[in-house]
């Protein structure tokens, strides 16, 4: 439960804070629906990077959240249970396994994001797909921060 | 340039411009509304962009 002193109503406790907001926790909600509905990357692959990102920041909230489209698309809780061995899991496909090697540089330092892990991404990725990264990790580092903080 | 810009783009975000659009839709609200002024949010930008030590 969030320690602010003053919250919205809402179904959870995400709404309860951001609708304190609500201009912003509309434009918010609709980044998130048109990240999660591009087509230019696989539901699955986003809920991996999502989740890892969770864990690193340690943030229970987005940990405990599943999002539709990726369970839709195929990704099991078994997969899930895998990912803080992802390197050596065998669960992983190679472009799943750079989606996590960019969310771990990105979140625990962005200059660790070296020219030599852009080239290998470059590698197995087109750059539209990597341009709907680029915003899917901003995102999900940046509500998994907002989260923690705020624990809502 | 890690990533290649499309021609006649600018950055990398013009290969995805309706979600770029939806980006900056959220982002001019959150410098737009709310009960912060604009010198205490800047304070904050400016302070995470020197924590993350972000020359652009």
């Amino acid at each position: 439960m969030t320690w602010l002193t003053r919250t919205a109503t809402g179904s959870t406790s995400l709404d309860e804070v951001y609708r304190l907001t609500p201009k912003v926790y509309e434009q918010f909600l609709a980044l998130e629906r048109g990240v999660w509905t591009s087509s230019a990357l696989d539901p699955s692959m986003l809920e991996v990077a999502r989740l890892r990102i969770a864990k690193l920041v340690g943030c229970s909230h987005e940990l405990e959240r599943r999002m539709p489209e990726a369970l839709a698309a195929g990704l099991t809780e078994a997969k899930i249970a895998e990912l803080a061995q992802w390197p050596s899991s065998p669960l992983y496909t190679a472009r799943e396994r750079m989606v996590l090697a960019f969310c771990e540089s990105y979140v625990i330092d962005a200059h660790s994001v070296t020219d030599a892990l852009c080239a290998r991404l470059n590698e197995q990725f087109s750059p539209a797909e990597l341009s709907a990264l680029t915003i899917a990790i901003a995102l999900f580092d940046a509500m998994a921060r907002f989260r923690t903080a705020l624990d809502a | 340039m890690r990533i290649p810009v499309p021609e006649g783009g600018m950055s990398l975000f013009d290969w995805q411009p309706e979600l770029f659009a939806t980006f900056n839709m959220f982002y001019g609200v959150l410098w737009s509304e709310g009960t912060l002024d604009q010198a205490t949010k800047e304070v904050g930008r400016i302070r995470n962009a020197r924590i993350v030590d972000c020359g652009i």
